[in-house]
């Protein structure tokens, strides 16, 4: 009994120590949500590819979603190891710039392609789509073209979407709504009501859903149908384009100003907002790039259905109101 | 009387099964006796029906047993401890030997309680009570039953040397006066020179008359 | 008997009573530092109002506890008097994998529930094909929630009762038998005061657990409106950063369960019987025995097959993730962390249990029942911004302390469920072998060594199962410590449902689940083994 409890402690020191090797070069130390920096996600990638040139060291630590890296920088303060957070995204920033914790970027960023211009002093995008339903054409050929036709559908069409406290998604569907329809959201929202089976706490809850049939529809965004066509060859899940137009969702990244590796970390942005670094994101995080990638980008992207119109709400609207915005949404749904 | 002949049964991966065969008398007690692990519990598992013999026959006054599951055979038990259910009364202890339902039970309980010889215990829950009330406890659930065949496993083992003679007693007052063949395993030699008419020893998995 | 005789009879053991005073101690200061460290990392924060409405989540919450509770008792009961009656081949399989559904992680056994029961799922596609309707959408709302935690909860409480039925004494059923008891007769008589003993801790134990359930009234709960105190205390702390806030929600919740808690365990021990008897055939009539299969057979459709469907899904997914080192690794992760919690776990139940079944004072057997409910009580995220601020304060990397942050919340995490499967039998020990340790003049280690340890085998194998099996299931605890090399099983799932890749996730899910079952069937009979051999 002693011996096994020996060695498990070995063993637990063992996978303790292996983050403290490597001290020789400098390291940047980058927190992100878990995807971004999972085995498949685009966090591999581009550490291999920055490592290549600045001679230092990238450590990727990953808290379970996006929220939680602000959440831990915010109660480490001024103490934090982190140089750069990777991964909060539009509907946050207005509150994480609140805090103060961020530094300027000072970079140029003058090749972008994005829905709008971008003229953040502090955040740099990262990846942008837009939050869309997903339907299968063999269930659902014609899928609504608006929220007033989904809500119009007989009430046995189903969707799954998510809980906007815990899910960047769910988060994004409430400003959609509210940019799409002002005054009137708390009223889509009471016409969507009987048609959402269940409100999940993270988007990958609802996609599976969706996968398993239990859904006709499903909050995620107009490129997650690409993932199926390169992954799986499977061609019939779409995004139902809706006239209203569509919120997007920017994700960002940004440098903390504790950290003592400002110049490096303004390198790793500049890095991961150039043709080489977005070239790795379509294929990892089923994400647009922010650059014009040119023949480097999957053509099935370019083949995805894109809105026509791109929804957008001033940032100090959403930091002033997205608490009241969530409340009504709730409120409507309960 | 009740008759065994020939009765087999071997345990899992015994070499040599146990084969007996005894004659019991109403109205007497027989005793078995033998050391520990010789197969006395078989015996009385036999008998009881807990155990089902490979073959050889089972009777009693010429009616086969064999065939008949342990709540139906015409046998009670009485066992050194765990004879009662401890959280119930004394009474609900001895009414179970009562069909549900049957009439005028607080009569007979407390008839049969009182020869017995329990008075005014009652309604004392079982776990409170000595271990020869117990067993008096028990033998009164017996006197209820009313079956020919009284199973009595190291009854009195747990009882100290007053209690012991009183219930030994007892016990041979009840089958003579109402005719049970009560058959008694004991290792105590004293137990089976004080109460039996007939005594077996099981010598190599037979019982041989001692 | 009274109480100042049970104590008389008593072995003094004022050792382990320290011990398990200091760990109570231990456990219940390391919860008010939690909280402590979250009060004063809001200190600095402005006040925001509190969204929540406390009255209303704690009425929603208790209602669906309570429910869950009744179900989950009357379920197990009537599962747990029908595998003690029926013999079958493949039974120790079926007791194993009732249990592994209590340890296999929420998620996992909701989208399998939905496999069978959903929309989509085993039985609408057959009613559609045969009768040409589907039967409807059961999976979801207050009764989605119910029945996932039914399926849960009452395989749980079946494996416990059974425990305790298995261990009715020979002499008893062969008295019984020979009585000729009916079926119902035999139940109220021999099966009831053989398990009432542990119905209060076990009731305690599912109402908390449906109290806290998280992951499974998110999915099915169909929305806000079925909501627990722990998801607004979810809300409060991730979406709003009201610490504050949260440490008051949290409040709230540790005093609702801790007036569960208490009212179970003021109650008196009950004696329990020990150990597995010799196996005693006892069938009961032919119409009880038709219910017994009938009943058995519902249970088996409604809790293995949503299993079933896991192993399913994974194999219809194939194993590609199998060549990945990372599965690899994880998988070492989460046995190391698994085996140390599960070593830690049994360790804390069993220094508890001592302590608690030496002692007849009832407050002092209050307290020493109270920190084993230390996880319940307090909402995982709660406990992960504490540990994470904790770990900060004492200077060490979070990376670095992940690992044996994890073993220690998850030896909390599975201590209710271990101290409910040893804590009973060590009190019976006290109670019914008192006397003769006493006499006898035994020492503690001793009596551990001589009767304990050998009586408490299979029980002992059970324990490290359940606790084993916990750990390999939850991680909430370090939501904020992330560290790139530190992945799990679980943790590794979760990452693959979030990219897109399902197919692996079904793939971690079936192997998660053979895993518990095997640990499941595997532990007990291994322990009850080596316990026997040094008897």
């Amino acid at each position: 009994m002693v011996n096994v409890t020996r060695l498990a402690l070995a063993v637990l020191a063992g996978l303790a120590s292996t983050a403290a090797l490597a001290q020789d070069k400098p390291t940047l130390t980058i927190y992100t949500y878990d995807g971004f920096a999972s085995e498949w996600g685009p966090g591999v990638p581009l550490k291999a590819g920055f490592e290549e040139t600045c001679g230092c060291t990238v450590n990727w630590v990953a808290a379970d979603s996006s929220i939680g890296t602000l959440r831990r920088v915010q109660l480490e303060g001024e103490t934090t190891q982190a140089d750069i957070i990777v991964g909060l995204d539009t509907a946050v920033a207005g509150e994480a710039r609140a805090t103060g914790l961020f530094a300027d970027h000072g970079l140029a960023l003058d090749n972008l392609a994005l829905p709008n211009e971008w003229t953040d002093a502090q955040f740099v995008p990262v990846d942008y789509s837009h939050f869309a339903f997903m339907h299968d054409t063999d269930m659902m050929p014609e899928p609504p073209r608006s929220f007033e036709e989904l809500i119009a559908l007989p009430e046995d069409i189903k969707i799954a979407i998510q809980d906007p406290r815990s899910a960047t998604p769910g988060l994004g569907l409430v400003l959609w709504v509210k940019a799409a329809y002002g005054d009137r959201a708390a009223e889509i929202w009471e016409g969507l009501r009987p048609h959402i089976l269940t409100v999940t706490r993270e988007w990958s809850e609802s996609y599976s859903l969706f996968l398993d049939e239990e859904v006709d529809m499903v909050l995620s965004y107009t490129t997650s149908p690409a993932y199926h066509i390169i992954e799986d060859g499977d061609e019939t899940i779409k995004a139902a384009l809706f006239e209203e137009g569509h919120f997007p969702q920017i994700e960002v990244a940004g440098i903390l100003k504790s950290s003592d590796q400002q110049e490096l970390a303004s390198q790793f942005l500049a890095y991961l907002a150039s043709p080489d670094g977005q070239k790795v994101i379509p294929t990892t995080n089923w994400m647009f790039p922010v650059v014009d990638l040119g023949d480097e980008l999957d053509p099935v992207f370019a083949t995805l259905p894109q809105p026509e119109k791109t929804l957008t709400l001033p940032e100090e609207e959403i930091t002033a109101n997205s608490r009241a915005w969530i409340d009504e949404m709730l409120a409507a749904v309960q | 009387m009740l008759v065994l002949d020939r009765l087999t049964y071997a345990h899992p991966g015994q070499a040599s099964p146990y084969a007996f065969s005894m004659e019991a008398a109403p109205g007497q007690i027989t005793a078995i006796s033998g050391p520990s692990g010789s197969g006395k519990s078989t015996l009385l598992d036999l008998v009881a029906g807990f155990l089902a013999p490979t073959s050889g026959s089972l009777t009693l006054d010429g009616r086969n047993l064999v065939p008949l599951p342990p709540e139906e055979r015409p046998v009670s038990l009485l066992l050194q401890s765990e004879s009662l259910f401890e959280h119930l009364s004394a009474e609900r202890n001895v009414g179970l030997g009562l069909p549900p339902g049957a009439p005028d039970a607080a009569g007979r309980i407390a008839q049969a309680l009182a020869e017995a010889g329990l008075k005014d215990i009652g309604r004392q829950r079982a776990s409170t009570l000595s271990g020869g009330q117990k067993q008096r406890v028990a033998l009164a659930r017996t006197l209820l039953r009313d079956r020919k065949v009284l199973l009595l496993d190291e009854p009195f083992s747990a009882l100290d040397d007053h209690t012991r003679t009183v219930i030994r007693a007892l016990v041979r007052e009840l089958t003579e006066r109402h005719g049970w063949i009560t058959i008694l395993v004991s290792h105590y030699r004293d137990d089976v020179e004080a109460l039996a008419s007939r005594q077996y020893r099981i010598v190599g998995g037979k019982l041989e008359m001692a | 008997m009274s109480t100042a005789s049970i104590s008389a009879h008593l072995p003094p053991r004022p050792w382990r009573i320290r011990a398990a005073v200091l760990l109570a101690c231990a456990i219940g200061l390391l919860i008010a530092a939690v909280l402590g460290a979250i009060l004063a990392a809001a200190a600095g924060e402005p006040t925001a109002p509190m969204r929540a409405d406390i009255w209303h989540l704690l009425r929603m919450t208790s209602i669906q506890a309570g429910l869950t509770t009744i179900l989950s008792l009357i379920v197990g009961i009537a599962l747990a008097w029908c595998l003690n009656r029926l013999r079958f081949p493949g039974r120790g399989l079926v007791v194993g994998l009732f249990s592994a559904a209590i340890v296999t992680p929420g998620i996992v056994v909701a989208f399998g529930l939905l496999s069978v029961w959903g929309r989509n799922g085993w039985f609408n596609r057959a009613s559609e094909a045969l009768f040409g309707a589907p039967i409807g959408n059961i999976a979801f709302g207050l009764g989605g929630i119910l029945f996932a935690h039914v399926v849960l909860d009452a395989a749980f409480a079946a494996r416990v009762l059974l425990a305790r039925l298995d261990a009715i004494p020979d002499a008893r059923l062969k008295i019984g038998q020979s009585l000729g008891l009916g079926p119902l007769r035999r139940f109220a008589l021999i099966d009831w005061p053989a398990i009432a003993g542990t119905i209060p801790g076990l009731a305690a134990i599912i109402f908390l657990i449906a109290f806290t359930s998280f992951p499974i009234v998110l999915l099915l709960g169909g929305g806000p409106a079925n909501q627990t105190l722990e998801v607004a205390i979810y809300a409060a702390v991730r979406q709003d950063f009201d610490l504050r806030g949260a440490v008051l929600l949290a409040l709230v919740q540790i005093a609702a369960c801790s007036l569960v808690i208490l009212a179970a365990s003021a109650l008196p021990p009950v004696p329990t019987a020990l150990g597995p008897s010799a196996g005693q055939r006892w069938r009961d009539r032919p119409a009880a025995q038709a219910i017994q299969w009938l009943l058995l057979a519902i249970c088996l459709v409604a809790f293995v097959a949503p299993l079933l469907a896991v192993l399913a899904d994974g194999l219809a997914a194939g194993f590609g993730v199998l060549g990945q080192p990372t599965f690899w690794r994880s998988a070492a992760t989460s046995l190391t962390i698994g085996s140390g919690s599960a070593l830690l776990s049994v360790t804390l139940a069993i220094a508890l249990g001592m302590g608690r079944a030496a002692t007849d004072i009832p407050l002092l057997r209050t307290t020493l029942g109270l920190p084993v409910f230390a996880y319940l009580a307090v909402p995982a995220v709660v406990l992960s911004f504490g540990f994470f601020l904790l770990v900060r304060n004492a200077g060490i990397a979070p990376g670095t302390a992940a690992p044996f942050v994890v073993v220690v919340a998850n030896a909390l995490l599975s201590l209710p469920f271990v101290a409910a499967t040893l804590g009973p039998p060590l009190d019976a020990i006290a109670r019914t072998r008192g006397k003769l340790i006493r006499s006898l003049g035994l020492s503690g280690s001793r009596q551990f060594r001589a009767i304990e340890y050998p009586l408490l085998g299979r029980d002992l194998g059970v324990a490290l199962a359940l606790a084993f099996c916990f750990s390999l299931g939850d991680l909430g605890v370090i939501a904020l410590f992330g560290t790139q090399d530190f992945s799990t099983l679980p943790l590794m799932m979760y990452a693959a449902l979030g990219s897109y890749r399902s197919n692996d996730a079904a793939a971690i899910a079936a192997i998660l689940l053979v895993l518990v079952t095997v640990a499941f069937v595997g532990l007990p009979r291994l322990l009850e083994r080596l316990a026997h051999a040094r008897a």
